[in-house]
């Protein structure tokens, strides 16, 4: 008793590590958290994987033992109990209960009363003592049959757990049997001490399919490895579907599936999705997961801050591209593509933030000769942001940051032509030079001297603009003016400065839409705040890595399902001893037990009545009254004779 | 005299009526259930109008909510514009106003079951019951006009509005004022209400917040994995769960403070106090391993496995073994008294972790309502 609560603690216990420390989460990620000394000490306690941990399937076996055994003492008393109507209680301590009642009678009827009770749900006995009557009465045997039912419903449902658990994986690998495969490679290699058979009683393993794709066997997911578990069919992916609600979450995700039976070859062609499986040779298989399966991609890269010219480039998700930039070669790794994604737009100022689809987007990872990868996420279509809309591309430089965004302002027509054609002419010398000798036209300066100074300084501010952005020309006045400024001053001179570049920049562009008339990219009356982004977008594009800006033209969405196959065959246990469960908690908290016992000595017309319940309960009293009003109605009484009652 | 041929009417009546509304439902909207939904919704009417036969206030509950939600239904007319142009959609009967209103009643009926515990008088504490019921049945057509509303919003997107934390707590604040006022009746001890309101109050507290804060008062489309009839019966069998042990806890305060000597004047027999939180956390037990065991069948159809030691699975199991000791405790070894008492407001502490915390601090597959 004291061993199961102990063990039923250390249960609790064991799931509560469980739950905080995330489970199943790729090695890596442990060592980066607890450093590699705490590492090794977590990973031997198994507390990576506390559900399948040795001593954790262990603490099961001994709360089945303890409990069985605890079933195996008690239920004995417990039917010796049903079996027993106590008929050998004296007069005296029948008087002794707190209901007990005498009282004289008329007219007494055994017959009547077992009638009676018998319409109660009373099991009775009738006795003759010394030629007196003695019936006893009772009813609610169920409340303790409960406490087996309970206790063997937790036996049982433990015993389905462990059926379901991997024990038997667990002692092949101990006896060397099995080996978790650690590298990856294709599934004809795998050894056969890699591979689960068809019969393996119980397994939860999964299948991720290309559209197209056939599968034979499935994985195992296990420690920081895998098994292969044999299945006795083979899966072939028809094709995949996710569905969006007007809103643009997924509503639900379909894979029309063929499913062939290895040995007979008969083949059926069913749509599973999320709630609605498919159980094929006692193998359930479910909807679990999706991901890409090799879109193809159509780039075009852009040089974002160089006069470097556009190129297309095609790639495929999960393919890499080389490419040689400054005479460094990059490795573009392409992880993923998303066709939708929901985000919180704030669509304009008055609004709150809304859940809305912004379209496609891919993922990749460009390396450089060292090895180190920056990680970007671009967006394929404009997001709108406050009224404004922009490309947005992410990049940060370890999966544990989050993205940075650059903001590259969509020109009128919605397109990022127009940002790329503020930097080419920013990178042009010659258009700045006019664009600064317009600013001087404009302006009020009369001498040759303050125009040229102007001239001058413009030129060097734009200059250091081009070359590293805003950052470069703060640091650059630090550099040139004296320390004299105050901090005021110097936030005034940036502002100038800042404001300077915007109007070489409005400069720019008014000369860029002027000549060329046909074709609006800058509207000329609304292009302040676009050139302000741009501007910023430019100088952040110093800060995101490669500069390189990949434009998605087009795709060819082809999507992976990740299905799970499970085959449990402790799910009937499970649910039996649920059942039993339930049933017995109600027996032990519902039912009340009632005894009852009548007597009537040899010859006299004196009645007692006596209850008892084993669990005193405030309703008893009020059920135990009732039923000796009716007993007494029963056999007709005449008059009541007092109790006295010895205190208990 | 009305009282009694109201009475006399729905002690005959009140199960045709559900028959009749059931099969009005299955007929105009049976294009829109599976086989399932259809037994469940057979299920709900016999299982209320068995409740209407066990205790009939539950009848006047039942009839009234639905009574405001059908004129809320045919307001609506079809429009969820008219949420904003009718004035009665607006301020009164719109599933957002009537939840306002429900947040509104149960603090002042809070207030008044003290105001009835200090000044002992019945037509304070009568007062507050009849409070508690109007809170409860406005509550009631908040989330039905919700469910309705749901549709409007889109056909495809219409869902009982048990599947976010903001519905949930509305959906606790229900049921835990309901088991609250069933006992008050049967075991006539109204002064509870003093302590149990407070719990709801708090969740009432915890709705303003999620609404006027976080906006979570919005109806969401469900995602695939909740897309199943499992839910309406997974859900507020947990709810059931959950709001007993609350209840339980509540009482034990009131059990400490009588013990202590704290407002000892005031309050009922410590052996009626301590029978109602047995009661409490033995109702909340059985649904709570119900509900526990339902999650598991619906779980083994959505997620392949009835169990995988989600961190929500894992701390059901905890709150599970938790009251399963008590119980055991109370039934087997016979404890009574203080330390129960105590146990008990251990245990909504565990429950509300695995109620609230999880979401917070855990991640899982059940995370639908994160904060």
């Amino acid at each position: 008793m004291r061993f199961a609560i102990t063990m039923f603690s250390l249960l609790g216990i064991a799931s509560i590590i469980g739950t905080v420390l995330k489970q199943n989460e790729p090695y890596n990620n442990y060592i980066i958290k607890f450093g590699q000394f705490w590492f090794d000490i977590f990973e031997k306690l198994g507390l990576y994987n506390v559900y399948q941990a040795f001593w954790f399937l262990l603490i099961l076996i001994f709360l089945i033992t303890s409990t069985s055994l605890c079933i195996f003492r008690n239920t004995p008393k417990i039917l010796k109990d049903y079996k027993n109507f106590q008929e050998h209680i004296r007069e005296k301590s029948l008087l002794s209960f707190k209901h007990s009642y005498q009282f004289t009678f008329k007219n007494f009827s055994v017959k009547k009363i077992i009638l009676f009770l018998n319409s109660n749900n009373y099991r009775v006995k009738h006795k003759v003592i010394d030629k007196g009557d003695l019936i006893t009465a009772k009813k609610g045997d169920f409340q303790k049959l409960g406490y087996i039912f309970t206790h063997l419903a937790i036996v049982i449902i433990s015993i389905g757990g462990l059926l379901d658990s991997n024990l038997v994986f667990k002692v092949q690998e101990l006896i060397g049997v099995k080996q978790i495969q650690l590298e990856d490679q294709s599934l004809s290699k795998i050894p056969q001490s890699g591979r689960m058979s068809e019969n393996n009683l119980s397994y939860r393993a999964s299948v991720l399919l290309s559209e197209g794709d056939t599968k034979t066997a499935a994985i195992l997911r296990a420690k920081e490895g895998y098994l292969v578990q044999e299945i006795p069919f083979s899966i072939t992916l028809k094709d995949f579907n996710i569905e969006h609600y007007s809103t643009g979450q997924p509503k639900s995700f379909k894979s029309n599936l063929l499913v062939t039976d290895k040995k007979t070859g008969k083949s059926i062609n069913k749509i599973i999705s999320v709630n609605k499986p498919l159980t094929y040779k006692g193998v359930t298989i479910y909807q679990a997961a999706f991901e890409d399966g090799g879109s193809q991609l159509d780039l075009k890269v852009w040089n974002l801050n160089s006069l470097t010219p556009s190129f297309k480039m095609n790639s495929e998700i999960f393919k890499n591209n080389e490419l040689i930039f400054e005479h460094q070669k990059l490795i573009f790794e392409f992880s993923d593509f998303r066709k939708f994604n929901i985000l919180e737009v704030i669509q304009n100022e008055k609004q709150k933030p809304k859940p809305t689809n912004v379209g496609p987007n891919f993922l990749y990872k460009v390396r450089n000769e060292s090895g180190q990868a920056k990680e970007y996420q671009t967006y394929q279509l404009p997001i709108i942001i406050e009224g404004k809309y922009f490309f947005m591309s992410g990049m940060r430089n370890s999966p544990q940051e989050e993205f940075k965004y650059l903001k590259i302002p969509a020109d009128y027509n919605l397109s990022i032509e127009g940002f790329m054609i503020l930097k080419y002419l920013l990178n042009n010398p010659e258009k700045i030079k006019n664009a600064i000798n317009g600013g001087i036209k404009k302006s009020a300066f009369k001498t040759n001297e303050q125009k040229k100074a102007f001239e001058l300084g413009t030129r060097s501010i734009i200059n250091a603009f081009i070359k590293g952005g805003y950052n470069l020309v703060v640091k650059e006045m630090d550099l040139n003016i004296s320390q004299k400024l105050s901090s005021s001053d110097k936030e005034k001179a940036v502002k100038t400065y800042i404001n300077i570049i915007y109007l070489v920049g409005q400069e720019l562009i008014k000369e860029y839409q002027e000549n060329n008339k046909d074709k609006i990219i800058f509207p000329i009356n609304d292009s302040s705040s676009f050139i302000q982004n741009a501007l910023t977008a430019y100088s952040d594009s110093f800060f995101y890595g490669v500069p390189l800006y990949l434009e998605l033209k087009d795709f060819k969405h082809v999507q992976a399902s990740g299905l799970q196959l499970t085959k449990s065959s402790g799910k009937f246990w499970i649910y039996l001893g649920s059942i039993l469960l339930v049933f017995g908690i109600f027996c032990m908290i519902y039912i009340q037990e009632i005894r009852l016992w009548i007597f009537r000595k040899e010859g006299s017309n004196k009645l007692v009545v006596s209850l008892a319940t084993n669990r005193d309960r405030i309703d008893f009293d009020q059920n135990a009254i009732r039923l000796k009003n009716q007993i007494k109605k029963i056999v007709n009484y005449n008059k009541v004779i007092n109790v006295r009652k010895n205190k208990r | 005299m009305l009282e009694k041929i109201k009475d006399k009417f729905l002690e005959n009546y009140f199960s045709l009526i559900l028959s009749f509304l059931t099969i009005f439902s299955i007929l105009k909207f049976h294009d829109f259930m599976d086989h399932y939904e259809i037994i469940i919704l057979i299920g709900s009417a016999i299982l209320f109008s068995w409740m209407g036969k066990m205790w009939h206030n539950f009848r006047n509950l039942f009839l009234s909510a639905f009574l405001f939600s059908f004129i809320s239904i045919y307001l609506y007319q079809g429009s969820l514009e008219q949420g904003e142009l009718n004035f009665f959609l607006k301020y009164f009967l719109a599933s957002q106003s009537a939840i306002m209103w429900m947040t509104a009643l149960y603090p002042l009926s809070l207030i008044i079951y003290w105001i009835y515990l200090f000044s002992k008088q019945d037509f304070y504490g009568n007062l507050a019951t009849k409070i508690t019921w109007v809170a409860t049945m406005i509550g009631f057509v908040g989330l039905l006009v919700r469910w309705h509303e749901s549709y409007l919003i889109s056909i495809d997107i219409g869902h009982i509005p048990v599947s976010n934390l903001y519905e949930v707590f509305v959906l606790f604040c229900l049921i835990t004022s309901l088991l609250y006022l069933y006992y008050e009746e049967k075991l006539k001890i109204k002064k509870m209400g003093a302590f149990v309101l407070i719990i709801i109050t708090a969740a009432v507290g915890f709705i303003l917040w999620y609404t006027f804060e976080k906006g979570g008062n919005q109806i969401q489309p469900l995602v695939p994995a909740l897309q199943s009839y499992w839910m309406k019966i997974h859900v507020p069998a947990n709810f059931i769960g959950y709001g007993a042990f609350s209840m339980a806890a509540m009482i034990s305060v009131a059990y400490l403070f009588k013990e202590k000597n704290i407002l000892v004047d005031y309050l009922p027999k410590l052996d009626i106090l301590e029978e109602m939180t047995y009661k409490s956390i033995s109702i909340g037990f059985i649904f709570f391993t119900i509900a526990t065991i339902l999650g598991a069948v619906w779980a083994a159809e959505a997620w392949g496995g009835y169990w995988s030691w989600d961190p929500k699975e894992t701390w059901a199991l905890i709150v599970w073994l938790n009251y399963a000791a008590w119980l055991h405790l109370r039934l087997i070894k016979g404890l009574r008294g203080s330390i129960l008492a105590w146990w008990s407001l251990v245990g909504l502490a565990v429950t509300t972790f695995a109620f609230l915390g999880v979401n917070l601090f855990l991640s899982g597959l059940h995370s639908y309502g994160e904060l």
